[in-house]
């Protein structure tokens, strides 16, 4: 089986601030990979170089084999991504925003039509699809922002702390669409919930200070570790009890 | 999907944008006002009446277009800025989609709905002249050219400042304050001193008035006393409207060109 993405020594520097320190990891295509790392551990930055919002100071990020940094458009047809909380346009409805962005990925007529009930309904906002997104919640956004991620069901989907904003019955509809729709897919999901992580994933990278600090199968870390928090906490350099 | 194609996406869904938003018709109801304006005030003010002269009452509506091109300020100064402020870009930038084609859709948007405002502002000009003097000066349709073309380096002026602001208010702000306060010093600093000023963008717009009647032949279809503006008046020549083209090209062009190269290398952080 190929690698779905791969990241080859990447290293991002803001400023004199080192973001990234020469990461390398390859997630399989199909598998379910959490990210994981404490705040300023480099995992919101590790996406948008995925996503081509940033460029690496040096190293490559492919997807599906694609360089990110030289052929974004050819890249970015093979994801769909929530990177960090985003905003749509507020003056108009869900509808009008995801008939943009999947005219923009191609799809277009009956077929597009069709597929945006789908995936309103999925994220249970068909009482909204027609009202303007001014109106709607942190949550509530959050849920069109899942759908706009599988509107034209991608092979490969990039999350960057989907839950956030969601009541707790949200999380967990969250957490039975991401993992229903994830069977078939490349997940590369970053998050401080561990243990959301531990339902959907079945692989975890977990990173600081920019460097990989372990990349292993989740039943492998929680036999290591005891739990996937202890793998966390020590790892990352927290006291374990 | 070709670039083509999904420029036509990009101009057809921003053009919806600015349908959707209030300062379309903020921006159409103030345009009209000063219309109304003008036609209610000029009788009242003037011991005859309307000037006899179309052409002068024709230069003097001008002032609702102009405004209308104002407005342009408002639909493109949010255009770049307004995607990293308001973080639509980590939804946008996503897509498989080049940014210079991003960049030029939302700037053919606004261009359209300039244009929009400036075709009203003319047809309600048309509609004041038949109703006055039952005719329109084919000059009007010149007036109607330059303004076109004001608003389209309007327009790529303020995409430059919205390419390099961190957001869409200060892009606004710096785009006014150029063309209003900038513009305007320079413009009578070398009108004052009898130097060539045709490549000030506000002097340019000027154009649009003066294709329609020079400014001494509209003062005195006013009547107006022109002995106590001093050497401005003596300093004021009729304004080469060739060169204002060429004015307003040398700011749509390059401002356009480098906001993009601008915009293509900014990161979403």
């Amino acid at each position: 089986m190929s690698d779905a993405i791969i990241f080859e020594k990447l290293t991002k520097y803001y400023g004199d601030f080192l973001a990234l320190d020469g990461l390398t990891l390859r997630v399989e295509e199909g598998a379910n990979v959490g990210l994981l790392g404490p705040n300023g551990a480099g995992k919101s930055t590790t996406l948008k170089i995925l996503c081509a919002l940033i460029r690496p100071t040096s190293g490559k990020a492919y997807l599906d084999g694609i360089d990110v940094a030289t052929q974004p458009e050819q890249a970015l047809s093979h994801i769909g991504a929530i990177i960090e909380t985003p905003e749509f346009y507020t003056y108009m409805t869900p509808v009008d925003n995801l008939s943009y962005f999947g005219r923009l990925r191609g799809m277009k007529g009956e077929n597009l039509t069709k597929r945006i009930k789908e995936v309103i309904e999925l994220v249970k906002l068909e009482d909204w699809s027609k009202v303007k997104i001014e109106k709607f919640s942190r949550g509530m956004k959050q849920r069109l922002a899942l759908a706009q991620t599988l509107l034209h069901d991608p092979p490969i989907l990039i999350l960057d702390e989907p839950g956030l904003g969601l009541d707790p019955r949200g999380v967990v509809e969250f957490r039975e669409i991401i993992s229903s729709v994830g069977k078939n897919k490349t997940l590369f999901f970053a998050s401080h919930q561990l243990s959301e992580v531990a339902l959907i994933c079945d692989k975890v990278a977990v990173i600081g200070e920019g460097k990989l600090l372990a990349y292993d199968s989740t039943k492998e870390l929680e036999k290591k570790y005891q739990s996937l928090e202890d793998a966390y906490l020590k790892l990352t350099g927290g006291n374990v009890e | 999907m070709s670039d083509f194609e999904k420029l036509g996406i990009v101009v057809q869904f921003e053009f919806l944008k600015h349908v959707r938003r209030k300062r379309l018709y903020i921006i159409l109801g103030i345009a009209l006002f000063v219309e109304a304006l003008v036609l209610i005030l000029v009788p009242l003010l003037m011991t005859n009446g309307f000037p006899k002269d179309v052409l002068a009452m024709a230069a003097l509506l001008t002032v609702g277009p102009s405004l209308a091109v104002i407005g342009a300020v408002f639909f493109a100064g949010d255009a770049i800025a307004g995607e990293y402020e308001s973080k639509t870009g980590f939804l946008l930038f996503i897509n498989p989609i080049k940014r210079v084609i991003l960049w030029t859709g939302k700037y053919l948007a606004s261009f359209l709905a300039t244009a929009a405002l400036i075709v009203f502002s003319y047809i309600i000009i048309m509609i004041a002249l038949l109703a006055i003097y039952q005719q329109v000066p084919v000059e009007l349709l010149k007036s109607f050219g330059l303004c076109l073309l004001y608003g389209g380096a309007v327009i790529s002026v303020t995409f430059l400042f919205s390419a390099i602001s961190k957001g869409s208010m200060g892009a606004t702000v710096m785009t006014l304050l150029f063309i209003f306060v900038i513009c305007g010093i320079l413009q009578s600093v070398l009108l004052a001193t009898g130097k060539p000023y045709w490549f000030i963008l506000s002097s340019s717009g000027d154009a649009i008035t003066a294709v329609i009647s020079d400014m001494n032949r509209l003062i005195a279809s006013l009547g107006i006393d022109t002995s106590h503006f001093g050497p401005m008046m003596e300093n004021l020549k009729p304004l080469d409207i060739g060169l204002s083209i060429w004015g307003m090209i040398i700011y749509l062009v390059p401002c356009f060109i480098a906001s993009l190269w601008i915009s293509r290398r900014r990161q979403l952080s």
